[in-house]
């Protein structure tokens, strides 16, 4: 039974990981935090292994949550150090492999950044979403059309500003 | 990545967004040892929980089972219940004084009689000289102001 158990944990470990952390890692600065909050993610799960009826649906909402956590842990270190120092002297920090989607998706309401994080970015279907999330499907596909809207509008902005 | 067919018509594959949206996926190997050292991390986790969910069970039954066990020890307490009935007994000896209260009413129309007739026998002898002797009272009539006086 346990070594059964074991078996079925390591082989989502196999099989989740590498995608949870590269997924991550598209959101984060550096390899480093990405593989800690895949990491949290997965001791989360397997601390509550029995209560969970959709491990990765759990792991992404959580690495998700996490991910958020860190913006916004970057972003009060942030706010302290402008307070700290003058704003000249601040240089903006070095920017990622793929700066656009963080900020893209960092961009949006937080009621909407989950449901893209999810849906196109962890390729989960609406209807994966929709219990995740706890909306409705047509809610889901409302929020992700509102999404796609803002991000479209935005990404419009920076080009313009680009040229 | 996957193109899902319900995303709706304003999902259009040459927008730009549609590049940003849909990037390749990408995997990040996991450090050796991550697995194990997750694995531990959970169980220690877990155990944590179970401990705390205990704590928390003893101390929701103590709450609920402490009140009851201080009322019920408290009872013994209350026995002054039992103890209504030798009360009872010693307001029978204690009660003498206050029972004493009617035992004066029978005594002391005895009592009067008999500490009264040696006091005053002359009053005794006009009380019942009331009674007796309307003779007396008519006496007593003519020096007046006492029998307003007295009713």
């Amino acid at each position: 039974m346990k070594r059964s158990r074991e078996k079925a944990a390591s082989e989502l470990f196999a099989a989740l990981y590498p995608r949870l952390a590269g997924w991550c890692r598209r959101l984060v600065d550096d390899d480093e935090t990405a593989h800690e909050i895949a990491s949290e993610a997965f001791t989360r799960l397997w601390a509550r292994w029995t209560s969970v009826a959709e491990p990765r649906g759990f792991l992404y909402v959580t690495a998700a949550n996490l991910v958020r956590d860190h913006w916004r842990k970057l972003e009060r270190e942030r706010r302290a150090v402008r307070r700290a120092t003058t704003e000249a002297a601040v240089t903006p920090h070095p920017e990622q492999a793929d700066p656009s989607v963080r900020l893209l998706v960092q961009s949006l309401p937080e009621r909407l950044r989950v449901p893209i994080l999810l849906h196109y970015y962890a390729d989960m279907p609406i209807r994966e979403v929709s219990v995740l999330t706890g909306r409705k499907e047509g809610t889901v596909k409302a929020d992700l059309h509102t999404a796609r809207e803002l991000l479209r509008a935005h990404l419009r902005r920076s080009l313009d500003h680009t040229l | 990545m996957i193109t899902h067919s319900d995303e709706g018509p304003d999902f259009d594959p040459d927008d730009p967004l549609t590049v940003i949206l849909q990037p390749p996926a990408e995997y990040l190997g996991a450090p050796p040892g991550r697995y194990e050292e997750i694995r531990r991390g959970a169980s220690r986790r877990r155990l944590l929980r179970a401990a705390a969910g205990a704590a928390l069970t003893c101390g929701v039954a103590a709450l609920v089972v402490l009140p009851l066990h201080l009322t019920t020890a408290g009872r013994p307490a209350s026995p002054t219940v039992p103890l209504a009935p030798p009360p009872a007994s010693s307001r029978s000896t204690t009660t003498p004084p206050s029972t004493t209260a009617p035992a004066p009413v029978t005594p002391s129309p005895s009592a009067r009689p008999t500490t009264t007739p040696t006091r005053t026998p002359g009053t005794r002898t006009a009380e019942p000289s009331v009674t007796s002797v309307p003779s007396l009272v008519q006496s007593a009539a003519p020096t007046g102001g006492a029998t307003p006086s007295r009713k």
